[in-house]
């Protein structure tokens, strides 16, 4: 009797664990929210730097324009290579809280931070995203570290480090992993005729993953960004 | 005597129709390209793009005049050598078909220089050739797409090449690519020195371009053996110069197996050509 | 310069092409001054030899002298004094009568001014043809050309290799009057070649003929020619009477071939006009006196010998 009790006790007593993570989690995540929606519109200078396994390229300057709610452009004089996400996949995430469920999964240390880690499942089936999982500091509401899934663009890994602009929830730099085991050269398209066979076995052992360093400064926050800017 | 006679060769070339030819069919050939390029070039980039967009996104005017420049310098490679075969070609035949060398060779001129000075006026239209497709391709490319840096797909990946790093490339990628055309010039100018008809060596020299293009690309043990000292391997050696890192090694290489492909070929003909009997 | 100076020595000239000798052993003297004919049939060599001399083609032995100089070891400076036509002149088609003298002037070994083109241009007889390409040029327009190319940087020795080829009746009486005008007027000498026999008689003062590609024989036309007999034809209006005269004279041995009223006679050239008095004088009219080619027949004796 009093076994039976205890757990009717204890199973009550889940009832609002569960709900009460899930209401954290989206409180982690409306803090985050709130602060980047402080920025209505920025620009900053970006450093691209690309280290991927296919790519050869020297690192380029780019100018990143960004204006509420989903206004998003790249500018540069050189050929730049950007995660096809974008910069701002995570807000855009977070900001439509009727599309998701949110659920915090624990604790991590990242840098000697202890962040959240919110999990984000989408509601619909035709959502693009599959799966998402923040890496949320609670006390600066910044995402750390996102691991975003979808369908068109594979899973990509990103690191957030934050300096002059953490009141506005704006990184100083960004680390993008991407899987790049899909990428496969069309042979039919170049010309290169003195690769020998034993090359490309060579060149098949190298490492599939790859990474985008975009280091960011000069941010100019809330200054007024027109319209027919966004417009190609 | 030797530049009085390189002088008579570059009028003898200037006066022939048949030297219009080949800058009529590049100027042709490249304004179909550069119209194709204008109508649907990005369908284009976006097949070299392809394998990347699922993750990658690409910034920046990407179909620009030094990418076009180096799709035209690429697929003129088949053309180019044809029409300078059809010029050098007929540099020793061609007097030969038309009586003159009876006459040219009872000059007070030794045989060698009247075939070197012939040889000199075939490189220099060689020369004339090429700085025309490289300023069809690279000024009226950039005049009408503009500039920017060049994004070069390799078959281990793509190399994307800044636009302040191109201008030595393309001076160095296209003096290569005017030696492995003087090769032609010499090839074609050495088989002259064997016929009496001008058709001859210009077909023979294709053939011979087209044979050595089917060994180079056939992925056997035995063809392998032979492939890297077929000058045709190297003929494409100057997109070298749009590699990153520069291998170096590797255009040091070509361009001896080039050179050397040139000198032994013009032996040949100095040899051909001074102990030939004049019977027509 | 002396007139006995040698301006061309080819001596023993052989010349094989495997197993076929297209020049056996031809030898012959060329003087300073000379129209020097040289005579042989289809295939004898002639051309080939020419070549030789040209270094258009290298002898198989042979020593080939020119203006004193082996040819082997100073051609430039031999070809320089050269001026000739090998076969047909052949020309750059997409180039004017004026620049293709020009091409070639070019590479003579002087320097030739657009004046001096212009006069040699007149001298063969192409005024006013300078700009014209050659692609509209008659076979007889080519040929002048060739020999205002031969002549542009002046040259000491002039060698025309079958000149007369494919000429009308008066583009051969032009050819031949130039020939003898660079012999008379501007001292050249002239090495010509040719199977039209009537016209080496005609200009020729020394010959060699040559068959099979041996030298037959080698000398001066007259003396060569006045040591044979000739062939005269007489035309009269009493055949029988005729023949009477000269059985007679004791000349009927000499009479090669009676045809109707004509009668072909092998006399020495001062026994002409004997013959004529001796008709004359006994009631035969002469209708015609025709001396045959001599050097035809001459010539065709030696091949066939």
């Amino acid at each position: 009797m009093k076994y039976r009790h205890f757990l009717f006790a204890f199973l009550i007593s889940l009832i609002p664990i569960s709900v009460h993570s899930q209401t954290n989690a989206n409180q982690v995540l409306r803090g985050v929210y709130l602060k980047l929606q402080k920025a209505k519109d920025y620009s900053v200078e970006a450093n691209i730097k690309v280290d991927l396994p296919f790519i050869r390229m020297l690192p380029v300057d780019a100018k990143i324009y960004f204006k509420q709610k989903d206004k998003f452009k790249v500018e540069s004089k050189s050929i730049a290579i950007v995660p096809r996400q974008g910069f701002d996949q995570s807000s855009k995430m977070i900001a439509d809280t009727n599309s998701f469920t949110a659920v915090l999964q624990g604790n991590e240390l990242i840098s000697g931070v202890q962040t959240n880690i919110i999990s984000i499942l989408p509601l619909s089936d035709t959502s693009d995203l599959i799966l998402g999982k923040l890496w949320i500091d609670p006390k600066q509401s910044v995402i750390l570290k996102s691991q975003l899934t979808t369908k068109s663009n594979g899973t990509i890994l990103t690191e957030y480090t934050y300096g002059n602009q953490l009141a506005y929830g704006l990184p100083d730099k960004m680390i993008f992993s991407v899987d790049v085991k899909k990428f496969k050269i069309p042979k039919s398209v170049t010309a290169d005729m003195n690769n020998s066979s034993a090359d490309k076995k060579e060149k098949d052992k190298e490492n599939k993953k790859g990474k985008i360093f975009i280091t960011l400064t000069n941010y100019q926050v809330n200054k007024g960004i027109p319209d027919s800017l966004f417009k190609k | 005597m030797f530049w009085k006679s390189t002088y008579n060769e570059f009028i003898k070339i200037a006066a022939k129709p048949r030297s219009y030819i080949g800058i009529g069919a590049i100027t042709l050939i490249v304004g179909i390209i550069l119209f194709a390029m204008k109508a649907d070039g990005l369908s284009f980039i976006s097949f070299v793009t392809q394998p990347f967009e699922q993750s990658l996104s690409f910034e920046g005017n990407i179909l620009n005049g030094n990418l076009i420049a180096f799709i035209i310098l690429q697929m003129l490679i088949i053309h180019v050598p044809l029409l300078i075969a059809l010029v050098t070609g007929d540099l020793v035949s061609g007097e030969g078909a038309m009586g003159t060398i009876r006459l040219l060779l009872t000059k007070p001129i030794s045989r060698t220089k009247i075939l070197f000075s012939k040889y000199l006026a075939g490189c220099a239209y060689t020369l004339i050739i090429l700085l025309w497709l490289g300023f069809l391709a690279l000024i009226v490319g950039k005049m009408l797409f503009g500039s920017g840096d060049l994004m070069v797909l390799n078959s281990d990946g793509l190399v994307v090449l800044q636009e302040k790093d191109l201008f030595w490339r393309f001076v160095c990628g296209f003096s290569l690519a005017y030696l492995s055309l003087v090769m032609i010039a010499t090839l074609s100018l050495t088989l002259s020195c064997f016929s009496e008809n001008s058709i001859g060596p210009i077909v023979s020299t294709m053939a011979i371009i087209i044979l050595f293009t089917i060994i180079g690309a056939l992925d056997l043990p035995a063809m392998q053996q032979i492939q890297p000292y077929l000058f045709t391997t190297h003929m494409v050696s100057w997109r070298n110069f749009f590699e990153d890192p520069l291998p170096v090694d590797k255009i040091i290489h070509s361009s001896m197996i080039l050179l050397l492909h040139i000198v032994a070929l013009l032996g040949i003909a100095v040899y051909k050509f001074n102990r030939k009997d004049i019977l027509s | 310069m002396s007139d006995t100076e040698k301006i061309v020595e080819v001596k023993h000239l052989v010349k094989h092409y495997g197993k076929f000798k297209a020049v056996e052993d031809v030898s012959f003297d060329v003087l300073r001054g000379d129209v020097f004919g040289f005579l042989g049939p289809n295939g004898a060599g002639k051309s080939t030899t020419i070549r030789t001399i040209l270094s258009l083609i290298k002898p198989t032995s042979g020593d080939i002298r020119m203006f004193g100089r082996d040819l082997l070891k100073d051609r430039n400076f031999i070809l320089a004094k050269i001026g000739c036509i090998v076969e047909k002149p052949d020309f750059y088609k997409y180039l004017s009568a004026e620049k293709n003298i020009e091409i070639f002037a070019r590479l003579s070994g002087v320097n030739v001014s657009k004046s001096k083109i212009h006069e040699i241009i007149e001298f063969v007889g192409l005024k006013g043809r300078e700009k014209d390409k050659l692609g509209g040029f008659s076979h007889g327009m080519k040929q002048r050309l060739g020999i205002a190319q031969t002549l542009v940087h002046d040259p000491e020795l002039i060698i025309l290799d079958e000149p007369t080829t494919g000429l009308d009746p008066q583009g051969i009486i032009d050819i031949r009057n130039l020939i003898l005008q660079l012999k008379n007027e501007r001292n050249k000498t002239v090495l010509l070649s040719s199977h039209i026999l009537s016209e080496i008689e005609l200009i020729a003062n020394r010959m060699v003929i040559i068959n099979k590609g041996k030298t037959i024989v080698q000398g001066s036309v007259t003396e060569l020619l006045n040591a044979q007999e000739l062939i005269v034809s007489f035309t009269v209006d009493n055949i029988g009477k005729a023949q009477q005269l000269l059985e007679a004279a004791e000349m009927k041995e000499q009479i090669e071939k009676i045809e109707n009223n004509n009668f072909l006679l092998h006399i020495s050239q001062e026994k002409i006009p004997v013959i004529n008095k001796l008709f004359c004088d006994n009631g035969v009219n002469v209708f015609s006196i025709e001396s045959k080619r001599k050097l035809e027949d001459y010539f065709l004796k030696l091949i066939n010998a």
